[in-house]
Formats: structure tokens, C-alpha cells, sequence
């Protein structure tokens, strides 16, 4: 079963996303925040990481930047954010994003990137 | 080349013990270029709230994180208007750090922070609002569940009404279901708001 990171500040937004991954088949992990998320990597890299931006203690861009300077087995990452501007797209990218989404994100748009993500067909 | 005594260059602390720690002298070592005599003076003018201008201008411009943090502090202790206020223009920073530093501080002052809560989520940028609405997160004040109520009556933008509906969910009574039953019918398409609602009814009706 692919294991995907939900880092987000917001219980109930990781709750959704839980809930919209779970029901996929996916095996899903959580953090609060950038600096939780980096100690969850304890446990083996994820698959996929799906990463909200802003967070206290250390944000998204934060975490992407530490994440791809690991030597550890690179899985793609989802930014979420409220935040619409290009800048916000272009730091995300070059923070290491693969896909960038705007939030809210509707379940159907976040299992289909997801899944193309991983490689995994959708149904 | 001779090696240099000691005393010929004095650390920080050494300076900082030298320059008067009075009002003038603690404002111009605000500007010094060594973060740790600006780090001191910065901490040294909380008893001060004529320098509260000073602080945040310095804030504006303070490169180094540890000096900023202090001077976070010393404004949260001041804590009167020109603070408060410098503190509000934090929410609008594009530094990550320093928001929520200033997030952090003005959950400290809910005496001081409500008279510009109304302002604050009436903010035309919309990331303000919701940064206020994070301000609201842990803020004492019994207006809260009321500025809640109201932005998710009103506020057009919908993540804007996601983080205050978040927010609902754990201090939300009552009084917030009509409100609550409202915004899932103003956002009958977006999941994400009618699970979010649905949860903080949940929870509301669990209390």
C-alpha cells in the first residue's frame, strides 16, 4: 500500500484529505508542520507528500527545501495553498513541488493528480 | 603583524554594557550594525512605550531573525496602539517567520488586538483575513465566536470561510449553527466547506 504525508496546520483540512486518500486504497500519515513532518522521515520516505505552505515553525517551502536535499528515496510532492499569485507557484516549484493546487481542493482533482503522480491508473 | 590585546576589540557584550542604557542611548543602539547590541537594546526598551514608533520600524527593516523575535517581544509587553498596529502590518509580510511570530504575539494582547479585529476581517486582501482569523485561533476574548459567525456570514472568499468554519468547529456553541447551515448552503459545491461545516455542527452538537 503507497504511504502519502499529510503536513498541514489545519486538523480539519488533514482530516479531509485523510479521508479523500484512505478511500483510495492509500495509507496515510499526518503532521502539523514542516519541522514534524522532517521527523516523521524516521519512519522510511513516503511515497507522496501532499504539503499545505503556510505553517508555524517551519512552512512548506521549508520542508520541500530539506526533503530534496535528503539522500533518500525522492517522492513527489502536492503544495496546497490559499495562495493564488504566481510568485507563490514559482517558490513552491522551486522549493521541489511537482504539482501545485489551490485549496479548496476538490476531492476528484486531488485523486486524479495523486494517482497520476505515482503512476497509478485512475479508476 | 603583533597580535591584537584583548581589550582592543571589544565583544558585543562589552559594548553593550558602554552605551547608555537610557532612552536616546538605547534607541540609537536599535540601529547598531551588530545584531546582539540591537538584540539588547531591543529587549532593554520594553519598559519603554514611547519607543514602541522605533521598534516598529526597526521591524520592518530587521534582517536578523533572533533580533526580530525580541523585538516581537518588547512590542507584545508595550502592547498599546502604535504596537498593536505594527504588529497588524506583520499580517501582511510576505516572510513566513515574522507572520507568524506577529500571529503569535497578538494572540498574547486580545484586549489590545480587538478594537482592530473588525478592520483586520474586513481587509481587502483576502490572506489577511485569513491570518486574522488564525489571530482568532487561540485569542481570549469572548468576540470570538461572534467575528466568526460574521465571516462566515459575509466573507465572499471561500478560504477565507474554510479556516474561520475550522476555527467554529472548536469554539463554536450554538449560536453558530444558523450560520453554519447558511454557509453550506452559499457553498452547496465545495466539498471541502460541507465536510468542514458538517464537522463543526458535529462537534457542536457533541458539546
Amino acid at each position: 500500500m503507497k504511504r502519502i504525508l499529510v503536513i498541514d496546520d489545519a486538523a480539519t483540512v488533514r482530516l479531509y484529505h485523510r479521508g479523500i486518500l484512505e478511500s483510495a486504497g492509500f495509507e496515510v500519515s499526518e503532521a502539523v508542520n514542516g519541522l514534524e513532518a522532517l521527523e516523521r522521515l524516521a519512519e522510511g520516505p513516503f511515497d507522496l507528500y501532499l504539503v499545505d505552505i503556510n505553517m508555524p515553525k517551519l512552512d512548506g517551502y521549508g520542508f520541500l527545501r530539506e526533503l530534496r536535499a535528503k539522500d533518500i528515496p525522492q517522492g513527489p510532492a502536492i503544495m496546497v495553498s490559499t495562495e493564488a499569485e504566481d510568485n507563490d507557484q514559482r517558490r513552491a516549484y522551486a522549493s521541489g513541488a511537482n504539482i501545485y493546487l489551490i485549496k479548496p481542493v476538490k476531492p476528484a482533482r486531488l485523486l486524479a493528480h495523486v494517482l497520476t503522480l505515482l503512476g497509478e491508473s485512475h479508476s | 603583524m603583533g597580535l591584537k590585546k584583548a581589550h582592543d576589540t571589544p565583544s558585543a557584550s562589552e559594548n553593550e554594557r558602554r552605551l547608555p542604557r537610557d532612552l536616546p542611548g538605547l534607541l540609537d543602539a536599535l540601529a547598531d550594525p551588530d545584531p546582539m547590541a540591537r538584540r539588547w537594546a531591543a529587549r532593554d526598551l520594553a519598559p519603554y512605550p514611547e519607543a514602541s514608533h522605533a521598534l516598529v520600524e526597526r521591524l520592518s527593516i530587521e534582517t536578523e531573525p533572533s533580533v526580530t523575535e525580541v523585538i516581537l517581544t518588547s512590542l507584545t509587553l508595550i502592547g498599546d496602539e502604535v504596537a498593536v498596529a505594527g504588529l497588524t502590518e506583520c499580517l501582511r509580510s510576505e516572510d513566513a517567520m515574522l507572520r507568524n511570530s506577529a500571529i503569535e504575539a497578538m494572540k498574547q494582547l486580545p484586549d489590545e488586538v480587538a478594537p482592530w479585529m473588525g478592520r483586520l476581517l474586513e481587509d481587502p486582501d483576502p490572506d489577511v483575513r485569513i491570518f486574522a482569523v488564525d489571530v482568532l485561533e487561540s485569542l481570549r476574548h469572548p468576540k470570538v465566536e461572534d467575528w466568526l459567525i460574521r465571516v462566515i456570514t459575509q466573507d465572499a472568499h471561500i478560504n477565507v470561510c474554510a479556516t474561520a468554519v475550522d476555527l467554529l468547529g472548536e469554539v463554536g456553541s450554538e449560536r453558530a449553527k444558523p450560520a453554519l447551515f447558511a454557509l453550506k448552503q452559499r457553498f452547496a459545491e465545495e466539498p471541502y466547506i460541507q465536510f468542514a461545516a458538517d464537522l463543526a455542527l458535529k462537534r457542536i452538537d457533541t458539546d
